[in-house]
């Protein structure tokens, strides 16, 4: 991912060169006709000069002196006819102090020179095409160095400055958390469109929040209205076990009501407890050692194991201390700790691992891996087990994200880890 | 033993009632705070049932009005809330016990047996039934004056089915007790037949007669 401010610059590098480039045969063409006509100038300058100064008071015999001293202004015989008179032609000549072809322009013209006919030559050295290209692509590197370093320093500061709000309010964003209920308070800025970009993120914040605390609110009310009319329920089916004529099957339907009822309690008092995480209610914090905890909980565990042949093996030498509420480090610990029993096979295993500040449960169980996308969403049950109500591990997760703890699964060698990083 | 139930849910106070006169329980109702006052100024009961939210006013407000009295009536809150806040307040203010709805009525039974024994026999707390004899305080079980040897499981197992004479509970309701903070997320209760079959055969090995009865398969009764 490119910073915006390295794009920019990319773009501005890649678009002045493209400019530059292009502008470079014209500049040359541009350049090459200047010098061209100002050679030309010069040309007819001095025929001029020639025509006026010279012309009269030379003699034919002076001709040969003329010439001996004048390189660029010679008299010729008449016999030069093969070349075009009075207009200015370009001739590459082989200079032999260079030694070099350079190009020329040259003039040839009819003159008479005491009444007897001659051809005046005027040439002028123009500059070669190579020095110029060459010439011309140092500025052009020059003034591409300086562009571009004018470029970078401006489009920094524009960055800096402009884009200033923009930056603030992504980084307000970045750190908006819907579970702590603030909406982000976005400074002021005078440019339109980052006014208008903090007004739509406000409202959007705004309505997400509303109907966050909305649906929160109904699952509390909704589970907190459940309770009593579960209590009805549960109390008239206690009161239908005291019947004496109850038949067997009768009886079996009683029992079935039960384990539904014990269900339906169970769902909702999870669902009470993660509102009740989500609230804030267990802000009281202790610390205390996982290692505790463990010890506290086995003995009820082990009671539950021994209904599947479970072997539990505990690997709890190294300490672990947190500091949390310890209420809420029980409940995580004991839905982690019911999962691996619950979804264990006949005879299998759980391991309970502490080590480098973190908590490991590992229990036998399916032979696949478990979906993980779901596996720590509410009612994301990887099972078919009715007694799974699929939000244990939402809990856990609740909890763990509560703390800034990092809980993750992985499945090796037929063995479910469920892993806390404290 | 008079019971006053204050609970605006008539059906559920309607099952309490039923469900305790079982014990030779009377059963009064207060549907509101205003009656809910009205009747604990005027009379004595062994134990309330309170429930907090009432129609008309905070069912905290009626337990400062009972000790501001100095009455000595047991009392057990009835709640749907469920917050520790309430628990703790409630427990504070002199409440004798905290049960969170919904609630199994054999446990509501249980709790109520346990309050008016504490109240009634204080110290001195022994249960006799025939030949089994239960130190509460002690927490020592003895069959003709022997000892017997239970774990606490099966001593608060056995506790549970006094507190419910001769009617049926349910192996949840059972569960639910013997696991106690756990209990809401408990899934298995085969554990309550084996600590069942283990009590049974303490007792008999003591030479008690076998009051505990199945029903059904689904539940368990003293029978005495």
């Amino acid at each position: 991912m490119n910073r915006l401010l390295n794009k920019t610059l990319l773009y501005y590098t890649f678009f002045a060169t493209i400019i530059l480039l292009l502008s470079a045969p014209f500049f040359y063409w541009m350049m090459e006709k200047l010098y061209t006509d100002d050679v030309d100038e010069a040309i007819v300058l001095r025929k001029k000069e020639f025509e006026t100064n010279n012309q009269q008071t030379l003699h034919i015999t002076d001709i040969a002196v003329w010439n001996k001293f004048n390189r660029d202004i010679r008299i010729l015989p008449d016999t030069v006819v093969s070349k075009p008179k009075d207009s200015i032609i370009q001739q590459t000549i082989f200079d032999a102090l260079t030694p070099e072809w350079e190009p020329y322009r040259v003039l040839y013209t009819n003159v008479k020179i005491e009444g007897r006919p001659y051809v005046l030559m005027i040439q002028l050295n123009l500059v070669e095409s190579e020095d110029l290209i060459k010439t011309i692509i140092w500025i052009y590197l020059a003034i591409l160095f300086a562009l571009l370093l004018v470029i970078f320093f401006i489009t920094r500061f524009i960055s800096n400055r402009l884009w200033q709000p923009f930056y603030d309010t992504l980084q307000r964003i970045e750190q908006f958390n819907i579970e702590q209920h603030t909406s982000p308070e976005f400074s002021n800025t005078q440019i339109k469109e980052f006014e208008q970009l903090n007004a739509g993120l406000e409202k959007l914040i705004k309505g997400n929040l509303q109907s966050y605390a909305s649906q929160k609110s109904f699952t509390q009310n909704a589970a907190h209205e459940l309770q009593t009319p579960l209590a009805i329920f549960q109390s008239k089916l206690d009161l239908l076990l005291q019947d004496t004529s109850l038949t067997q099957a009768q009886a079996t339907i009683v029992q079935s009501l039960y384990e539904a009822t014990s269900r339906l309690t169970r769902i909702n008092k999870n669902l009470l407890l993660l509102a009740k995480i989500e609230n804030n209610q267990f802000s009281e914090t202790t610390t205390f050692t996982i290692n505790e905890l463990i010890n506290d909980v086995t003995p009820y565990f082990a009671e539950q194991a021994n209904g599947k042949q479970l072997f539990i093996e505990k690997n709890t030498k190294s300490i672990v201390s947190i500091n949390a509420n310890r209420g809420l480090a029980e409940i995580m610990i004991n839905n982690l700790f019911l999962n691996g029993i619950r979804h264990n096979v006949e005879n299998g295993k759980i391991i309970l691992l502490l080590k480098d500040n973190s908590f490991t449960i590992a229990n036998s169980g399916a032979v696949q891996s478990l979906d993980e996308t779901i596996l720590f969403k509410r009612f994301g049950k990887g099972s078919a087990d009715s007694r799974s109500n699929g939000l244990g591990l939402a809990i856990v997760k609740e909890i763990c994200d509560r703390y800034g703890w990092q809980v993750s699964y992985k499945f090796e060698n037929g063995f479910h880890y469920f892993s806390v990083s404290f | 033993m008079k019971i006053l139930i204050i609970e605006d849910e008539k059906e559920l106070a309607d099952s309490i009632a039923a469900y305790l006169k079982g014990e030779s329980y009377g059963c009064e109702f207060a549907a509101t705070f205003k009656e809910a006052i009205a009747r604990t100024a005027i009379y004595e009961y062994d134990c309330i049932l309170l429930d907090l939210m009432l129609p008309d006013g905070d069912g905290l407000k009626i337990l400062e009005s009972l000790k501001k009295d100095n009455k000595q009536d047991g009392v057990i809150i009835i709640s749907a809330k469920d917050a520790i806040e309430d628990k703790i307040t409630g427990l504070k203010l002199g409440a004798d016990d905290y049960l969170p709805k919904p609630f199994h009525l054999s446990e509501l039974s249980a709790r109520i047996y346990s309050v008016i024994r504490r109240k009634q026999f204080g110290n001195a707390n022994r249960i006799q039934v025939n030949e089994l004899q239960v130190d509460l305080l002690a927490k020592m079980v003895s069959v003709n004056n022997h000892p017997v040897p239970l774990t606490k499981k099966e001593f608060d197992l056995l506790l549970f089915l006094l507190g419910n004479k001769n009617r049926t509970i349910s192996k949840a309701a059972l569960a639910e007790h013997l696991s106690g903070d756990m209990a809401d997320m408990l899934d298995n209760y085969d554990f309550v037949y084996a600590h069942i079959k283990n009590l049974k055969k303490k007792l008999a090995e003591a030479g008690c007669n076998d009051y505990i009865k199945t029903a059904y398969g689904m539940g368990y009764k003293w029978e005495a």
